[in-house]
């Protein structure tokens, strides 16, 4: 009886024991953090008073229109199937879509409807050209400004179309480089900017009766990016530029000279990635830089006061302003922070209130997310690496699994906020390690420079560091150390393992590039400049052919010995599907134990949320198997 | 062997011969069978193994064709002399049976080539060509260039698949993906000795090369693409022989091989090479003895099996007729135990039955008759009763159903009291004694009494009248007490020795025609045995026994 009473006191121990251990962790289903919702592209009508979305109605997509004042909604088009890729207000009753009729080429019809649904017309008709709207007003109530290649497919030429009768008369005629053309308040064309790939040069005239006459000439390893004409001064433009310096800074340029005549906001720290202005108050707005998250500086003291308004209407999480009407009283908004995509709203800056539309994915419940936490370390060479670690939650710091989770390149970055992979990865237990590696975008034209041709040896350098600190500071447990990236990120997850075997357990790629042979070849060589351009970045393959040969992983699969899961797209064109074969066979001969999700789609497509379902179930799996089970 | 009816007892000798006579033709017949077994294995194998050959010795060819030559791919066309050179170097290193390279340099463009194919506005031609090879004078590695057209030569490898590559752009379905085979057969040229492979541009590229055929493209593109000239030597593939007991020679020929002087003592095969060397066949010959010892190695062990399995079934029909033979004689004891019994029995019973008999008849009786009547009764009585006494006694001690008794006793006095009372028995009796380094020991006195009479009794029993004596010795010896009984009487055969201590065993002779059971020595054996001593015996025929009883020594 006495032993018997023993084990029950052992078995109510036990029990407090394991109740009070810590909040079991719910593991969330994969496709929660991917949903999204069924509402999107919110606009409002340049007047203020309906809002429209595409909303999600079983399989189909249709062009909503809400009267804000009243909230009654109608569905004024009625296709089957996701058809409508963009859509516009032109004026305060009429709208633009274009219907999709070939998705492989990105073919597409245009048509104007009015906001009731009624006399919808087709304006353009699909004939193998594309048709861009430079400026989404109507222009004496008839006229909108479009560019189409329908001359010449390789050379968009300006048009006024006529919304009334689908007429296109020519306005500007390209002479063949003309990549993009603006226009001043007025809606006249005054702008141009031609581009090799490469070199882009900045064309401006006074007035639409002038020739064009270049500005300034710019590299690929600058910025130079025009953002509006100053209201009273013609030949002045703000732009967002780091000619001459390393961060980008907001700077007015006149356009007579080329030179810039005064920075607007300059910091040796700070890389401005955009600017706004105000068409109604002809100034501008602000400029957002990027530290370790977007953040805002005010030019406008009015506009300051609007955004401080809604830090105390919405607490506590990031706010961006994507569309609003003429008056610049109503504005469609949407909030987010790490823990939650965030929800879009109405903001009525007259009466001061916000009006809540929808939820961006309603599946997520932000006390479940993980905090995304901002780290920088020194990389061997003493460059400042930045970059973001996401913790599991009820879990200590120390000795945990890790994902590193290289972003996709080349120049791109990881930015602060709702990731729904992070989140997936960090619910799973995982300790996830995003690094802007050298290269990377937003820390200055330096920065990118420095990554230049350091595919596989210093950018790997940095992630690997990175990892070093992280086993540092006791929170990586060095045997459990994974690696997954996409495209270039799947690249360097591939790489990691003949580089750097030690440090890693087990690699996934998805969609990863594994020849940067194929890579460079998917740039057609009549491009010469932009071929030029990747040569820089990547590499030449006719000067560096063996150091390209040393850093791409299929032809190093002898060297690879962990387990590795790749996932392809068969159908991407820019792929050689054959080779991915390859590598795989090569690796199985190896006894490599390989996992192979070969895709006939993009599974980031809306559509192909089976093969996303399948991918992420996979790599929880794998990820499983190779780290947590050792 | 007759069988021996009278004992009712069957023995049938000729049975077990019978067994052992099929058992052997048996055994015969599975070794001749095994042996013919070996044989048409050894030459079945000499026929079906020569595919693990080809195919290990095919190994590194196969693996160059698998891994090697796609990675020519790899490149999508950025080989340049230099690169090629190193990527040669590890083939013409790794593959010995490549014997030389030549690398076509080589574009697709809208533009006429001179040398090279001209299909429509689409244009293939070499920019340069290389050769490389271990035996490639360092001044004619470059063959040709655009300078230099003289080594051009038409109906070259080059143009064998750029037809093939036009024939295929030609037909080729852009809107799906071509599986991996066709492609690699669309751009790869498999001749004899030869493999000429073309690096697979991407399904996007051919799609170009495809509008390339019909119209002349704006602005002008021109492709790179690679090919590659593998020439190939046979002879320098390796063969590896996994059964070199089985192949004595092997050889690499051309097909037409197919020498005269096969006789018949020899064995050949052949198999043919696939791919580029389908010209030639590996060649495979042994002469007749040498596949006799790989027959013998293989029948070696089935026969060693065999063998084995032939001796357990031997020794357990030798097994069966040694325990038939104990059996029989066991058999035979008891029944003659039985006999000797009855006998035994029967003679005091006729002599109490007359002794009976004459009572009941006799009128009247007088003191002395009467006297000797009950005399005679009483002492057959005895005997009966003495008869019993040791059936039952022999019977408990064998299944230890007595207790040991503990007394301590003089030596002296107990072998004189035996002495005493055998003396009274037998006048003619002489007996000795002596006594040294013990007086006194523990034991149990009934039993060590039985002993001394059950000896004493048979030294008397198996002596002839004129020597009829016995010497008893107690000698202390080592810790222990042993005693020796010698007498001068007919001893026991040598063959005899061993059984005499078993149950019912008599020696035929003249000394035991009645009056023994055959139990006496049996029953000292186990008296011994149950007072945790040892007996044993020393015998000549017609010179006397000596018992000898090892007793612990307890003081």
């Amino acid at each position: 009886m006495i032993g018997l009473k023993k084990y029950f006191f052992l078995v109510l121990v036990l029990l407090a024991f394991a109740c009070q251990r810590q909040k079991e962790t719910r593991t969330i289903p994969v496709d929660d953090f991917f949903k999204s919702q069924n509402k999107v592209g919110y606009r409002l009508s340049p007047d203020g008073k309906n809002l429209s979305y595409l909303k999600l109605k079983g399989a189909d997509r249709n062009i909503y229109i809400e009267d804000i004042e009243s909230g009654e909604g109608r569905i004024i088009t009625q296709f089957k199937g996701i058809n409508i890729v963009f859509y516009c207000w032109v004026s305060d009753n009429e709208l633009i879509y274009y219907k999709e009729t070939d998705a492989a080429s990105n073919q597409s019809d245009m048509y104007i409807i009015d906001k009731e649904g009624k006399n919808e017309r087709q304006l353009v008709k699909n004939e193998k050209s594309r048709l861009r709207i430079i400026d989404d007003q109507l222009m004496d109530d008839k006229y909108l400004l479009v560019s189409s290649n329908k001359r010449d497919s390789t050379a968009f030429d300006v048009y006024r179309l006529n919304v009334r009768n689908g007429a296109m008369e020519m306005a500007a005629k390209n002479p063949g480089n003309i990549i993009d053309w603006r226009t001043d308040a007025e809606g006249k064309l005054r702008l141009a900017i031609s581009s090799d790939g490469v070199n882009s040069t900045i064309l401006y005239r006074a007035s639409e009766t002038q020739p064009f006459k270049r500005v300034l000439t710019s590299n690929f390893k600058d910025t130079f990016r025009p953002i509006a004409f100053s209201h009273n001064r013609p030949n002045i433009i703000y732009a967002i530029s780091d000619i001459n310096r390393d961060k980008t800074a907001l700077v007015e340029v006149d356009c007579n000279t080329g030179k810039e005549v005064k920075n607007l906001f300059c910091n040796d720290t700070l890389n401005i990635t955009e600017a706004q202005y105000s068409r109604r108050k002809q100034k501008m707005s602000f400029v957002v830089y990027e530290t370790w998250k977007k953040e805002k500086y005010f030019l406008d003291d009015s506009v300051r006061q609007v955004y401080a308004n809604l830090d105390k209407l919405l607490p506590k999480t990031e706010t961006r302003i994507f569309d609003w009407d003429e008056a610049e009283n109503v504005f469609i908004l949407r909030t987010f922070t790490d823990k939650n995509p965030g929800s879009y709203y109405l903001y009525f800056a007259n009466r001061s209130k916000v009006r809540k539309l929808s939820d961006f994915n309603s599946s997520i419940r932000e006390e479940e997310m993980c905090e995304m936490k901002h780290v920088s370390y020194q990389s061997r060479d003493g460059l400042l690496i930045h970059g973001y670690l996401t913790l599991p939650l009820n879990q200590k710091a120390e000795n945990l699994p890790v994902v590193v989770l290289p972003h996709d390149g080349p120049v791109e970055r990881n930015l602060w906020g709702y990731n729904p992979e992070v989140q997936f990865l960090a619910n799973r237990g995982y300790a996830v390690f995003q690094v802007n590696y050298r290269g990377s975008s937003g820390y200055g034209k330096n920065f990118v420079a420095a990554g230049f041709k350091q595919w596989g040896s210093k950018i790997q350098d940095d992630i690997d560091d990175g990892v070093k600190w992280l086993v540092r500071n006791k929170i990586a447990d060095p045997k459990r150390v994974g690696i997954y990236g996409t495209g270039f990120g799947g690249y360097i997850a591939l790489n990691s393992l003949y580089l750097h075997p030690d440090t890693y357990a087990c690699a996934a790629s998805n969609a990863g590039v594994i020849n940067l042979f194929t890579y460079l070849k998917s740039i057609p060589p009549y491009q010469k400049p932009i071929l030029q351009m990747y040569y820089e970045i990547i590499g030449n393959p006719l000067t560096d052919i063996d150091k390209m040969r040393q850093v791409s992983p299929l032809f190093q699969t002898d060297k690879i010995n962990a387990p590795v899961l790749l996932a392809q797209n068969i159908k991407d064109p820019n792929n050689n599907s054959s080779e991915t074969m390859q590598f795989v066979k090569n690796l199985k001969k190896r006894d490599i134990s390989v996992t192979y999700i070969e895709n006939q789609g993009d599974m980031f497509a809306g559509k192909n949320g089976a093969l996303r379902h399948k991918f992420y179930t996979t790599l929880d799996e794998f990820l499983e198997f190779n780290l947590k089970r050792k | 062997m007759a069988s021996e009816k009278k004992d009712g007892y069957r023995k049938n000798f000729s049975l077990i011969l019978t067994f052992i006579v099929l058992m052997s033709v048996l055994f015969l017949l599975s070794l001749g069978l095994a042996y013919r077994f070996s044989t048409k294995y050894i030459e079945n194998e000499f026929v079906s193994e020569k595919v693990k050959v080809l195919e290990q010795s095919i190994k590194p060819y196969n693996d160059f064709f698998q891994k090697k030559l796609p990675e020519v791919s790899f490149y999508n066309g950025y080989l340049d002399s230099a690169t090629a050179s190193r990527f040669v170097d590890t083939v013409l290193l790794e593959y010995p049976f490549v014997s030389k390279v030549i690398f076509y340099d080589s574009e697709v463009s809208n533009t006429p080539v001179n040398d090279g194919l001209n299909t429509g506005k689409f244009s293939f031609g070499p920019k340069n060509i290389y050769q490389f090879g271990s035996l490639v004078p360092s001044d004619s590695i470059r063959l040709f260039s655009i300078n230099d057209t003289r080594n051009f030569i038409v109906g070259d490898d080059f143009n064998a698949l750029a037809l093939k590559l036009v024939s295929y752009i030609e037909s080729l379905d852009t809107t799906r993906i071509p599986t991996q085979d066709e492609l690699f057969s669309n751009f790869s040229n498999v001749r004899s000795n030869k493999i000429t492979y073309l690096n697979i541009p991407r399904l996007e590229d051919l799609k170009i090369y495809k509008d390339m055929l019909r119209k002349t493209l704006d602005p002008s593109p021109v492709y790179q693409q690679d090919m590659l000239s593998f020439q190939l030597d046979p002879y320098k593939i390796k063969i590896i022989n996994p059964r070199p007991l089985l192949y004595q020679y092997i050889k690499m020929a051309p097909l037409t091989y197919d020498p005269l002087d096969t006789t018949a003592v020899y064995l050949s095969t052949e198999i043919t090479l696939p791919g580029p060397f389908s010209d030639y066949k590996l060649f495979f010959i042994s002469s007749k003895s040498f596949i006799d010892k790989e027959i013998f190695s293989y029948f070696f062990p089935i026969a060693l099996a065999i063998l084995f399995f032939y001796g357990i079934l031997v020794l357990v029909a030798v097994l069966i007729y040694r325990n038939l033979n104990i059996n029989q004689k066991m058999f035979k004891l008891q029944y003659d135990f039985v006999n000797n019994l009855t006998h035994e029995f029967k003679t005091p019973v006729s002599v109490i039955k007359i002794a009976g008999n004459n009572i009941k008849s006799a009128v009247t009786l007088t003191e002395r008759e009467l006297k000797l009547y009950g005399k005679i009764l009483d002492e057959e009585a005895d005997k009966l009763n003495g008869l019993m006494n040791k059936l039952l006694a022999f019977t408990q001690i064998e299944n230890k159903s007595i207790q040991l008794n503990r007394d301590r006793i003089r030596i002296v006095d107990f072998i004189e009291s035996t002495v005493e009372s055998h003396r009274l028995k037998h006048p003619d009796f002489n007996f000795t004694y002596e006594v040294s380094g013990v007086s006194t020991f523990v034991t149990d006195p009934v039993l060590l009494g039985s002993l001394f009479d059950n000896l004493a009794e048979n030294a008397y029993k198996y002596s002839p009248p004129e020597r009829k004596k016995l010497h008893i010795s107690a000698r202390l010896i080592k810790g222990k007490v042993v005693f020796r009984f010698t007498d001068h009487g007919i001893g026991i055969p040598a063959s005899e020795i061993n059984n005499i201590f078993k149950k019912f065993f008599r020696i035929q002779n003249q000394y035991n025609q009645n009056g023994s059971v055959g139990l006496g020595l049996a029953f000292c054996k186990e008296l011994v045995n149950f007072m945790e001593g040892e007996i044993t015996v020393k015998s000549k025929v017609n010179k006397g026994s000596e018992f000898k009883i090892v007793l612990p020594y307890n003081d």
